[in-house]
């Protein structure tokens, strides 16, 4: 069981796990999101990404959940006693973003296009109040495990 | 003629029904109101846009039900949809659902199976289940070419020996070799897509006999 993002490869993550654990959750943390004219994680981030891209575009999503995300909804996954989903998913973001760390750095040349993909969620991401932003964007983990699962190989 | 909003309690149990991208959101009278002559209308939203969307046969109706399949065809968007009840001139706020997305959400209904026996062994050929189309003319969808990575759930069991054997298989033909003959064997097929959970819809138990075993057949002779 593996992710292949283009070239880089990251094992030993057992998807199944994150997905049972988000889907545990899913509608309490979706049900918080009243912004619902927003989208994150657009058609526009995620549809026809070149495998060539793919491992920017997934190490720069991933690590901006760890270091941000995350991060901020500790204390929320706290309060509406979700933490253990919480650390599930946060744990096993934070494997796959070191794992990813050292190939990705070799590959300057797709890095603007896949860069762009970001910059479209990260832009919206800052157009909301951070604490609706962080919620919308734990919110959308479906849409982002979805995507993940088309690079993953039993 | 405008209603009084929020006289009446809401429905309950408002969901989506999802089986091959067949979209059906389903409700519950209010609370109390069972049996009396109670009327709704139905709206839905697609998740990322601006406004809820009416959906013309499903205003002031009667049934607890609406086809939103046309609506949700887009099965990579997500949506919402929300009803209310209507009786003389009260009417109760909006009941909605949760963020409901086709895509990981749809059941996935059985494949059709074919059997064919042998002494010793039955050959099984499925095929995947069809995606919900508009219309008859609207040419057929497979749900393997929805979900690349759909697999089956072969279940085949000796009706003599009470013993059952399950495969999880990728292709659409498999044989079950080293039978015994002349015997009654039922096979049940299950679709599955690895994601997350999923409600599954077993396909109908089909029960064949493998044939006489042409050696002993000839000695008896």
């Amino acid at each position: 069981q593996e992710f292949q993002f283009g070239p880089c490869r990251v094992e030993g993550v057992v998807l199944q796990k994150l997905w049972q654990a988000f889907w545990a959750v899913k509608d309490i943390v979706q049900a918080q999101d009243n912004i619902t004219s927003v989208q994150l994680l657009r058609k526009e981030v995620l549809q026809n990404v070149p495998e060539t891209e793919s491992c920017h575009l997934i190490h720069a999503l991933l690590r901006f959940y760890v270091n941000t995300v995350f991060k901020s909804y500790r204390d929320k996954a706290v309060e509406f006693g979700i933490l253990k989903s919480f650390s599930i998913l946060a744990n096993n973001f934070f494997v796959i973003v070191s794992k990813l760390q050292a190939s990705q750095e070799k590959m300057f040349s797709t890095r603007k296009t896949a860069r762009r993909r970001f910059l479209l969620f990260h832009r919206a991401f800052k157009q909301l109040d951070r604490e609706a932003a962080v919620t919308k964007a734990f919110g959308e983990m479906d849409i982002l495990l979805s995507w993940m699962e088309k690079f993953y190989q039993l | 003629v405008p209603c009084v909003s929020g006289d009446l309690s809401k429905p309950t149990n408002v969901t989506f029904i999802s089986i091959n991208m067949k979209n059906i959101l389903q409700w519950n009278p209010p609370e109390g109101l069972q049996g009396v002559e109670v009327s709704y209308t139905v709206q839905y939203f697609i998740y990322g846009q601006k406004k809820w969307l009416n959906k013309s046969e499903c205003r002031n109706i009667s049934r607890t039900y609406c086809d939103l399949s046309a609506e949700t065809s887009d099965y990579e968007h997500q949506y919402y949809a929300k009803v209310k009840a209507m009786w003389g001139t009260n009417c109760s706020k909006w009941a909605e659902t949760g963020r409901f997305y086709p895509f990981l959400e749809t059941q996935i209904g059985p494949p059709e199976v074919a059997l064919t026996t042998d002494e010793k062994s039955i050959s099984i050929v499925l095929t995947a289940p069809k995606k919900w189309k508009k219309s008859p003319e609207e040419s057929s969808i497979s749900m393997q070419q929805i979900y690349s990575n759909l697999k089956y759930n072969v279940s085949i069991y000796n009706t003599r020996s009470n013993r059952t054997w399950s495969q999880c298989v990728t292709n659409h033909t498999l044989v079950f070799s080293w039978l015994e003959p002349a015997t009654l064997y039922c096979v049940l097929v299950e679709s599955f897509v690895p994601g997350p959970p999923r409600l599954t819809q077993p396909s109908e138990r089909q029960c064949v006999s493998t044939l006489e075993d042409q050696t002993t057949a000839l000695e008896v002779k």
